[in-house]
C-alpha cells in the first residue's frame, strides 16, 4: 500500500506542455471573456446597423461592408486619422527623448535629490486623464489661464495665445497634457533599465578615454534599445487611442482641428443618432492600424537589437 | 341655464350650499387642495412599485427637492442619474441600450424627434390629466410637446435669447446700449480702441446643440431670414440671410472684437465669464444667464449685467425642454406620476416643480398659467428686469419654426456639422461662403446615413 501511494500520484502527474497550459488557462479565459469578446462582438457589429432600439431589441439588420465603405468616404474620418497620426508623432518622439534624459537625470546617485525627483516624476500618473484635462483647459485659458499669465510676467508674450482654441495651436496643445500625463510610465521603464546595466562597463571606457557623450551613444544607449522599443510600442498603441484630453480640452474643435479617430468613434456611437455599427468599424480600423504598427516597430527595430 | 344678473335659483344654491360643505370636509383652509383630492394627479396608482428612477441633465440642485417630495408623498423611493447637458443623450442611449429601467427622462428640442424616431418616448395621449396638461401648453411648448399630433411630453423649462450688457463698462464708455447691428460695431470698434476693454464682445460659441448654433439661429432669425422654409428646403444658398449674418459674425472674430474664448464657452460658462466685467456686450443666450451673472456667489460683478433686446423689430427665438416618460419604464402608472412631478403638478395640485425653477433657477416655464403668474415676475425679479425679459419674450417665436430640421431625426449630426463648419469660418479657416456650402452637402450626408 505504502509503495504504491507514490507511483499513483506519478501516473497522475502532467506533462510539462500541459501543464503550462492549464496554468495558463485560468489567464486565457479571464482574457478571451474581458478582451477578446468585445472586441470580437465589435466586429462583428461593425457589419451590422446597430442603433439604441436594435441593441435593446437584440436585432441587428446585416450591412455587410457599408459602414467600413461610409467610413473611408468620409472626409472627417480620414482627417480624424491624420490628426491621430500627427499627434502619436509628436507624444511617442518627445516621450521616448524625455524619458531617456529624465530616466539618466534620476538615475544619479550621488545627488540626493534625484531621489526625491524619483518620487515626484510618477505623481502626473496617478492623476485620472480626465481630471488631467481639466486641469490643463484652466491652464490653457485665454484671458484668464496660468500659462499665459507666466508667459506675460517674463515678457515672453504682449498678447495672451489662444493656445488651445486657436486651429494651428490646438492640436499641439493637446500634446503636453497627455505627454505630462503619461511620461512617468516611460521614465520608470527607463529607470529600470538603466538600473541593470552595470558600472563596470562605464567605468572601462572612462579608463580608455571615452568622453561622457560617447560612453553614452556607445554602451548606454544600445542596452536602451530593447526597453525603448517596448516603449514605442505601449505609447504608440496608447496615443492612438487618446481620448481623455481631446474631450476635456478641446471637444475635437475649434472646427476639426483637434477630431482623432478614438473622438470619431465615440462622437458617432454614443451620440444621437447612434450610429454604433460605424463607431464599431472605425474603432475596428484603429485597432488594425495600430497592430500593423506594433508588428512593424517588432520586425524591424526589436528584432535587430535583441 | 343661462344665469343673468344676480339672479339665483333655488337648484343653484343648493349646489353650492353643497360644494360649500364638500370643502369643508376636505380642506376647507386650502381651495386648491380641496379640489386637487379627486383631481389626476392626486390618484394613488393602483399597482405597487418600490422606485422609481429619472435620467436628467444637471442644473443646480433642481431635482433634490422634488424627488424628496415626490418619496414624502407616494412613499417611494427616487432614484437620479444626472449627468452634464451635452453628455445627457449619450447617458440616456447607453442605459436604454443596456436594458436598463428607466422611468422618465429629458429632452431639448434639438434630440427630441430623435428619440421619438428610435423608440425611446411613450405617448401621452389618454393618461389622467394629460389633456389638461396640454391644454395649458405654451406656444412654444406646444410645438415641442405634440407631435404627430401626440402629446409626447411634459415642459421642463422655456427661454428666449437675449443680449446682456455690462453697466459699468457702458458708463465708463459713455454709451446707450445699441439699436443696430451697425452700431454694436462701432461701439465696439471704440471701446476697443479707447482701451475700455480689448474683446468688446463675448460670443456664446461653444460646441453645443443651441450653444454655438443658437447664436447663429438667433442673429438670422432677428436680420428676417430662417434656415429651412416650411417645405424643409434648406435657405443657406448665396446671398442668403443666414450665410451673409455669418460672414458678419465671423468679422467680429477677424476685427479681433470678439473674446476668443468665446468659441469654449457655453451658457454657464459664458454668463460667469461675463460677470468677470472684460467684455461690454454679451451675444444673443439663455435669459437666464442672468441669475449667474448677477448672483453675488457667482460673480465679482453681480448686478451690472443688463437684458437687452435685438436689434430692429426686436424678434428673437426661444424654445421649450421637456421631460417625457420613456418605454423603458418600470410601471406606466408610477412613470407618469413621477413625470407629473417633474413636468406637471403634484399631489397639491401645484405646478411645484415649475414654480421652483422659475423662483431658483429664473427657468420660464412652459405652462401659460405659470408664466402668467406671479410666480414669475416675483421669482425672476433679484436677478434682472422682469418687464423687460417679458416685452422680449413676447417677440420670440419658436426656434422649431427658424430651423425646422429640429423635427427630425438627422438634426443631430446635421448640428455636429454645423458646429465644426461654423466654428472653422469663425477662426478664419475657410469663410462663410465654404462654411454654408459644406452644411448644404451636410444635409444630404446626413439624412443618407
Amino acid at each position: 500500500m505504502a509503495a504504491e501511494a507514490p507511483r499513483r500520484r506519478g501516473r497522475r502527474e502532467l506533462a510539462p506542455g500541459r501543464l503550462g497550459l492549464v496554468m495558463n488557462l485560468p489567464t486565457l479565459l479571464t482574457m478571451a471573456l474581458v478582451l477578446a469578446y468585445p472586441i470580437g462582438y465589435a466586429a462583428w457589429l461593425s457589419f451590422h446597423r446597430v442603433g439604441p432600439a436594435q441593441l435593446r431589441r437584440g436585432e441587428f439588420p446585416w450591412t455587410g461592408l457599408d459602414n467600413y465603405v461610409r467610413l473611408f468616404n468620409d472626409p472627417l474620418f480620414i482627417l480624424s486619422l491624420k490628426n491621430t497620426f500627427i499627434f502619436v508623432a509628436i507624444v511617442v518622439v518627445v516621450e521616448i527623448v524625455l524619458a531617456v534624459a529624465i530616466g539618466l537625470l534620476i538615475n544619479q546617485q550621488r545627488i540626493w535629490t534625484s531621489r526625491i525627483t524619483r518620487v515626484l516624476i510618477l505623481l502626473p500618473y496617478a492623476i485620472p486623464p480626465i481630471a488631467n484635462g481639466l486641469i490643463w483647459s484652466f491652464i490653457y485659458s485665454f484671458q484668464f489661464g496660468f500659462l499665459n499669465r507666466i508667459l506675460f510676467t517674463f515678457g515672453i508674450i504682449d498678447q495672451p495665445i489662444n493656445w488651445a482654441g486657436h486651429p494651428e495651436t490646438a492640436l499641439y496643445a493637446v500634446t503636453v497634457p497627455y505627454i505630462w500625463r503619461t511620461l512617468p510610465f516611460a521614465v520608470l521603464l527607463v529607470h529600470a533599465a538603466l538600473q541593470g546595466i552595470g558600472t563596470e562597463l562605464h567605468e572601462a571606457a572612462a579608463v580608455d578615454g571615452a568622453s561622457t557623450w560617447q560612453r553614452f551613444r556607445h554602451i548606454t544607449l544600445p542596452l536602451l534599445l530593447p526597453i525603448i522599443v517596448v516603449i514605442l510600442v505601449l505609447r504608440t498603441s496608447f496615443a492612438f487611442t487618446v481620448f481623455e484630453e481631446i474631450r476635456a480640452i478641446t471637444q475635437g474643435g475649434p472646427g476639426d482641428a483637434t477630431w482623432v479617430a478614438a473622438w470619431y468613434s465615440y462622437k458617432k456611437a454614443f451620440e444621437p443618432p447612434n450610429d454604433i455599427g460605424l463607431g464599431a468599424a472605425s474603432a475596428w480600423v484603429l485597432a488594425l492600424i495600430v497592430g500593423a504598427l506594433a508588428i512593424v516597430y517588432v520586425k524591424t527595430i526589436y528584432r535587430r537589437v535583441v | 341655464m343661462q344665469r343673468t344678473g344676480a339672479t339665483w335659483s333655488r337648484r343653484d344654491l343648493l349646489g353650492v350650499g353643497a360644494g360649500a360643505l364638500a370643502a369643508a370636509a376636505t380642506g376647507f383652509h386650502d381651495p386648491r387642495r380641496a379640489f386637487a383630492q379627486g383631481a389626476p394627479w392626486a390618484i394613488a396608482p393602483k399597482s405597487k412599485v418600490d422606485e422609481v428612477n429619472f435620467v436628467v441633465w444637471t442644473y443646480g440642485d433642481i431635482y433634490t427637492k422634488i424627488a424628496k417630495k415626490f418619496t414624502d408623498d407616494w412613499g417611494v423611493k427616487v432614484n437620479a442619474t444626472i449627468s452634464a447637458f451635452n453628455d445627457h443623450p449619450t447617458k440616456l442611449m447607453t442605459m436604454f441600450a443596456g436594458g436598463e429601467t428607466i422611468d422618465v427622462s429629458q429632452s431639448s428640442p434639438f434630440s427630441f424627434a430623435n428619440f421619438i424616431a428610435q423608440g425611446l418616448v411613450e405617448p401621452l395621449d389618454g393618461l389622467p390629466g394629460a389633456a389638461d396638461y396640454a391644454a395649458d401648453f405654451t406656444g412654444f411648448t406646444k410645438q415641442v410637446a405634440i407631435h404627430g399630433g401626440k402629446i409626447m411630453g411634459l415642459p421642463y423649462f422655456s427661454a428666449v435669447w437675449v443680449w446682456n450688457y455690462h453697466q459699468d463698462l457702458m458708463d465708463k464708455a459713455k454709451m446707450e446700449p445699441f439699436r443696430s447691428y451697425e452700431e454694436l460695431l462701432e461701439q465696439c470698434r471704440k471701446a476697443k480702441k479707447d482701451g475700455i476693454c480689448q474683446y468688446p464682445i463675448l460670443w456664446v460659441a461653444g460646441v453645443g446643440l443651441e450653444q454655438l448654433p443658437g447664436t447663429w439661429y438667433q442673429m438670422t432669425w432677428n436680420k428676417g431670414g430662417t434656415f429651412f422654409d416650411k417645405d424643409g428646403k434648406h435657405q443657406l444658398g448665396p446671398g442668403s440671410i443666414a450665410r451673409e449674418t455669418l460672414r458678419w459674425w465671423a468679422a467680429t472674430f477677424k476685427e479681433e472684437l470678439a473674446d476668443p474664448e468665446s468659441l469654449k464657452v457655453l451658457f454657464t460658462a459664458s454668463a460667469k465669464a461675463f460677470g468677470a466685467g472684460k467684455n461690454l456686450y454679451r451675444g444673443p443666450n439663455h435669459h437666464y444667464g442672468l441669475n449667474i451673472a448677477n448672483d453675488p456667489a457667482q460673480s465679482p460683478t453681480a448686478g451690472k449685467t443688463k437684458v437687452w433686446g435685438s436689434p430692429g423689430d426686436g424678434r428673437t427665438v426661444g424654445v421649450t425642454h421637456v421631460y417625457f416618460l420613456c418605454t423603458a419604464n418600470r410601471d406606466k402608472e408610477w412613470a407618469w406620476k413621477l413625470l407629473q412631478y417633474l413636468g406637471g403638478k403634484t399631489k397639491d395640485g401645484r405646478y411645484t416643480q415649475a414654480e421652483n425653477l422659475a423662483r431658483d433657477a429664473m427657468l420660464g416655464s412652459g405652462y401659460q398659467s405659470v408664466m402668467d403668474s406671479d410666480v414669475i415676475k416675483t421669482g425672476w425679479a433679484p436677478w434682472g428686469d422682469v418687464p423687460a425679459i417679458l416685452e422680449i419674450w413676447k417677440k420670440a417665436t419658436y426656434l422649431g419654426e427658424v430651423v425646422n430640421s429640429m423635427y427630425q431625426p438627422w438634426h443631430f449630426p446635421w448640428s455636429d456639422r454645423l458646429n465644426i463648419e461654423v466654428q472653422k469660418c469663425l477662426t478664419g479657416q475657410i469663410d462663410a461662403d465654404r462654411a454654408c456650402d459644406n452644411l448644404i452637402k451636410a444635409i444630404d450626408e446626413v439624412k443618407r446615413a
